[in-house]
């Protein structure tokens, strides 16, 4: 709790510090196996809980009806055997990395969502570290002009992009940039037929094309950080080790950065490993808004078309995600706080 | 039954000192009663054609906010939609609070291996891409509104969870409860009229908080169309309005400032009701 929070002494270093992050590393993948089966239990009896399989829809789009090739189709792909078997088969092929066929793409699943994937990393991580500094710059401000209007400023913009849904305010941003001004392209990842000059050229145009699905998804988790990180620094301002450093005749802005800072940014750590899930789903209907080629695509895609192989390799591969960033973040916390060790 | 917490009338005045509560609070009320009488002011259907389509706000006095591509009356259409978006919000916010306020009792109360596989649920529906889940759920079982409200519920039960079972934990152990426990009263009935109504008042400002929360789930899940087809809900006028935005972007502007407006003022109203109920948290 922030309320025993002393000063940012070193207590762990060097080896000692390594071993004690292997530790939290190794618990956290042993937590993550039930968590996975969890996932993949939950969604595999949903997806059994939809009328109809796929098969259906596949035959139906290809125009199969002989009864013998349906029936070696179901056979292909283990629908024969009861639910709980072929639960246990998907299973397994997941231990292999195996997430299935996608019919409609003709490839594995895998391979379809791995040529998503970057697209959407690349969003989250830029709407994460946007969100992150302007949150954690505003609250600091705020913070440190406590009821003076830079506070009262902040705290309405908070409000206002907390309660704005991210995707109106994406089609409201492509109304000003894009359509009024034109400074902004409308949607997609890089102009048709690539840039030209070069990859210099290529990565400032996908930059380019950035801009507004950051703003769009980031600026809600902004507000959020803004919030925590203000209430976070008035409370860590207010304990005892502040005031012994101020009464060593520290500057306040050295207090603020070096003593206030540190401890203020655990809240905001924490809250950014709880909400990478809701990042990564935000991001399917960002990418709807600007025609983002990610995974959101590829999911609102397989999921009108039924492609349900595809729905649940993004679920399981997702989770997978999730965890991955909340043991990163654990990592981030502990080096933040060297006197932590994370159960 | 032995109650903790302020008095009531402590209560509504802190509450009500707090100005942004209280604008919230009103505006509530206002986005309510259209919802209530919507029917009263605007008889029509707001889906029927009833002027000059692509009308700008102001254009034609009979349409203040103007008319979309069809030329159905916008202000008719947001005041209909408060009735579905609203509703949709409510029993979403009510089946995650059901769910929440039932697992967090149980393991609360419980603890142990109980506690164990409770909390483990909730990280595990804490992992799951939130918004993802819901799309499937919605496209597996069908866009009906009472499948959307599950959908949201499901995906929102979590806080509410974690907050009555932190409540339980502090509760259980009190004279009172043991007291009770020592007259041979049920372990259901101490959750029940014991212990509940004690844990109660920080789980209902969580709900409403929730309340906001859901209704920009649906509005959401409205604008990708996979809402309900019968129900005009402001996120599925954004998702209509989207095509138009070159020549005619407020059919995509007024429904998500009415969205917004709602939320923020549900979020404001929370914010006030928990600055009511803990005064020390104030300023924070």
């Amino acid at each position: 709790m922030a309320g025993e929070l002393v000063s940012p002494t070193p207590t762990l270093r060097g080896s000692a510090r390594r071993a004690a992050a292997l530790r939290l590393l190794r618990r956290r993948l042993i937590q993550a196996v039930p968590l996975m089966l969890g996932v993949v239990v939950i969604n595999f009896c949903l997806i059994q809980m939809a009328p109809g399989s796929f098969l259906e829809l596949m035959t139906a789009e290809n125009q199969v009806s002989d009864p013998a090739t349906v029936a070696l189709l179901r056979k292909t792909y283990g629908l024969e055997d009861p639910v709980w078997m072929q639960l246990l088969k998907y299973i397994w092929a997941l231990l292999h990395f195996d997430f299935g066929f996608s019919y409609r793409q003709n490839m594995p699943v895998i391979q379809a969502i791995w040529i998503h994937l970057p697209a959407t990393i690349l969003l989250m991580v830029s709407s994460i570290t946007l969100a992150v500094s302007i949150g954690v710059a505003a609250g600091v401000v705020a913070s440190m002009k406590v009821r003076t209007l830079w506070d009262s400023l902040v705290s309405v913009a908070a409000m206002f992009f907390y309660a704005a849904p991210s995707f109106w305010l994406g089609i409201m941003m492509i109304v000003l940039f894009s359509v009024k001004l034109g400074w902004l392209p409308v949607g997609g990842m890089m102009k048709i037929g690539g840039a030209s000059g070069g990859p210099v050229a290529g990565v400032i145009d996908i930059l380019h094309h950035l801009i507004l699905p950051t703003l769009a998804l980031g600026l809600f988790y902004a507000a959020i950080y803004t919030r925590v990180m203000r209430s976070s620094m008035l409370e860590v301002a207010q304990l005892d080790f502040v005031r012994t450093a101020r009464a060593k005749g520290l500057s306040r802005n050295k207090v603020t950065i070096h003593h206030v800072l540190r401890n203020a940014l655990l809240p905001v750590v924490t809250i950014l490993g709880v909400q990478m899930g809701t990042v990564l789903a935000g991001s399917v209907v960002i990418e709807s808004v600007f025609s983002w080629p990610g995974v959101g695509s590829l999911l609102f895609d397989s999921v009108s078309s039924r492609n349900y192989p595809v729905v649940l390799g993004i679920m399981v591969l997702g989770s997978l995600v999730v965890i991955a960033a909340n043991i990163a973040v654990d990592l981030i916390y502990m080096w933040l706080d060297p006197r932590i060790e994370i159960r | 039954m032995q109650r903790f917490g302020l008095p009531r009338f402590e209560f509504v005045g802190r509450f009500s000192r707090n100005r942004g509560a209280l604008i919230g609070a009103c505006l509530m009320l206002i986005v309510a009663l259209m919802a209530v009488f919507a029917s009263v002011f605007f008889p029509t259907d707001p889906l029927r054609i009833v002027g000059l389509p692509e009308l700008w706000p102001g254009e034609d006095p009979e349409f203040p906010l103007g008319t979309d591509s069809l030329g159905r009356d916008i202000l008719s259409m947001i005041v209909h939609g408060a009735r579905a978006t609203l509703l949709i919000g409510l029993f979403a916010s009510a089946v995650a609070t059901i769910i929440g306020v039932g697992v967090g009792a149980t393991a609360g109360y419980f603890g142990g291996w109980v506690d164990e596989i409770a909390m483990r649920a909730a990280e595990l529906f804490q992992t799951i891409p939130n918004l993802i889940f819901v799309l499937t759920i919605v496209v597996i079982l069908g866009s009906t509104l009472t499948n959307i409200v599950i959908a949201i519920g499901i995906v929102s039960w979590t806080p509410i969870a974690r907050m009555t079972r932190a409540e339980f934990l502090s509760l259980r152990d009190r004279e009172f409860v043991q007291a009770c426990r020592s007259m041979g009263m049920s372990d259901f009935r101490i959750i029940a009229s014991e212990i509940l109504p004690n844990a109660l008042p920080p789980v209902i400002v969580l709900s409403s908080l929730v309340v906001a929360g859901a209704i920009l789930f649906e509005s959401a899940v409205s604008f990708l169309g996979l809402g309900d087809p019968n129900v005009a809900s402001w996120g599925r006028l954004v998702g209509d309005g989207r095509q138009l935005i070159r020549s005619s972007w407020y059919i995509c502007a007024i429904p998500g400032i009415a969205i917004m407006i709602t939320v923020l003022c549900l979020n404001l109203v929370g914010d006030g009701l928990n600055d009511a109920l803990n005064p020390k948290l104030r300023d924070r």
